[in-house]
């Protein structure tokens, strides 16, 4: 199709009224492009008519724009509503929704920690009880273990100091270990004494008094100073702390070896 | 054209507002032509609407470089047009045979303002006749040079016989229009 052939078969004002099939417009399309006459005169032919539809135009009834401008708010507003929906808001929600996650797992796990801690301390304050308790009963055991050696020795010799008039009810049990040179006593049933005063215990070495030591009042189970060749064991009652020379008056018990 | 052109870019940006212009702009000279084909006002606004509904879904399919908005425009209303006459005849001819036939519906008495206007008046009855039936019956060249009983060759020369008087007399308004805006300066 040429500039010739289109003009002299009428063929641009076909063009113009969409009477052509899709392949003869575009081959019109083609031409019109190259040749700036034809471009020209389709222009004027357009221009013309144009012209001649507004001269003959005739005004619709207003409702027919009231109409078409309900009809594209609905359209439109669907259009809208879909677009709307679709991704960003989407991702919008599950982004919020982790986030509320990470959030309320950060409280979670941040009250976790405060009570962990709290159990680890508590934890730890019962282990150094547990550790002085352990201490103790070793002490204990060491303390109890030695008295036992002494005491179940078969070389150990025992010897009952029963009370006097001044203190009838008393009775202390001392063993004696003279290979190991130890003294081992048992004062359980020796009566309490005040703050002031303590027992304190002799041994008689040629009718010489030689200090022991004072009786510890806290334990039932001690040990005294052995004595070389001691002939008796005796227990005072003597000032708090004890006495450099033994107050015989004051004599609650004695045993000869 | 520019400012034909920036409401088209609005549109195809769904602006309501340049709908609403573009529409009071043109839809009187397409209903000139809708009402013209089918003759019956309610169709016609249905078709009007429709069209300009098809012009807002599809105004991105416009190419001002290919032509003027009010061409495109016109293709879109006589196709519409030429369908729903095209159903319609379908329609009654499977409803009833014997009644209605094609001469019949041709004689149809039309209303006075349904006459073509303008310069078109001032041509020649044959030339307006061709003018008529593709411009405003939405005929084709081979359907309307039938109509007219004229070989298609001699149909296509008074369109433009026709198109070149039209011309003149267009030209001749303008000159009007220069002179009197001259005597009002």
């Amino acid at each position: 199709m040429n500039k010739a052939y289109i003009i002299e078969h009428g063929i641009l004002e076909q063009y113009l009224l969409g009477e052509l099939t899709a392949d003869e417009q575009i081959q019109v399309d083609r031409v019109l492009n190259l040749d700036a006459d034809l471009k020209h005169e389709f222009d004027i032919l357009e221009t013309n008519f144009e012209k001649m539809a507004f001269e003959n135009a005739i005004n619709p009834p207003k409702e027919v724009k009231a109409n078409l401008m309900q009809n594209i708010k609905t359209s439109e507003s669907k259009i809208i509503r879909l677009q709307k929906t679709s991704p960003f808001k989407t991702y919008l929600y599950i982004a919020s929704g982790i986030a509320a996650c990470f959030l309320i797992g950060w409280f979670w796990m941040f009250a976790q920690l405060n009570i962990s801690e709290k159990k680890l301390q508590l934890v730890e304050e019962q282990n150094q009880l547990l550790l002085k308790d352990i201490e103790g009963l070793t002490n204990n055991l060491e303390y109890t273990s030695k008295y036992f050696e002494i005491v179940n020795s078969p070389d150990t010799e025992q010897y009952i100091l029963s009370g006097n008039d001044l203190a009838p009810n008393s009775k202390v049990v001392s063993y004696v270990n003279h290979k190991s040179k130890s003294v081992v006593i048992n004062t359980k049933e020796l009566p309490k004494l005040d703050a002031e005063h303590d027992y304190q215990m002799w041994a008689d070495v040629d009718g010489v008094m030689i200090d022991m030591g004072v009786i510890n009042k806290e334990t039932d189970l001690l040990a005294m100073n052995y004595i070389d060749k001691a002939e008796s064991l005796n227990i005072t009652i003597e000032p708090a702390g004890g006495n450099d020379h033994p107050t015989v008056s004051r004599l609650v018990t004695n045993v000869y070896l | 054209m520019q400012n034909e052109n920036a409401l088209i870019f609005k549109i195809q940006n769904k602006d309501e507002a340049a709908l609403s212009e573009l529409y009071d702009n043109y839809s009187p000279a397409l209903y000139g032509v809708i009402i013209r084909m089918c003759k019956d006002e309610q169709h016609a606004q249905n078709l009007l609407q429709d069209t300009f509904m098809t012009i807002w879904n599809k105004a991105h399919q416009y190419n001002p470089e290919k032509g003027k908005f009010y061409t495109w425009a016109y293709r879109i209303a006589k196709n519409k047009t030429l369908n729903f006459l095209r159903k319609r005849k379908n329609l009654i001819q499977s409803e009833d045979l014997s009644v209605h036939t094609n001469k019949e519906d041709n004689i149809t008495i039309e209303p006075d303002y349904l006459q073509l206007n303008g310069c078109l008046k001032q041509l020649d009855l044959h030339h307006q006749k061709a003018i008529e039936l593709v411009y405003f019956k939405g005929l084709t060249h081979r359907e309307a040079h039938k109509e007219m009983d004229v070989p298609l060759g001699t149909f296509k020369s008074y369109i433009k016989q026709a198109l070149k008087k039209l011309q003149f007399s267009y030209d001749k308004t303008i000159v009007w229009l220069l002179i009197f805006i001259e005597i009002i300066k």
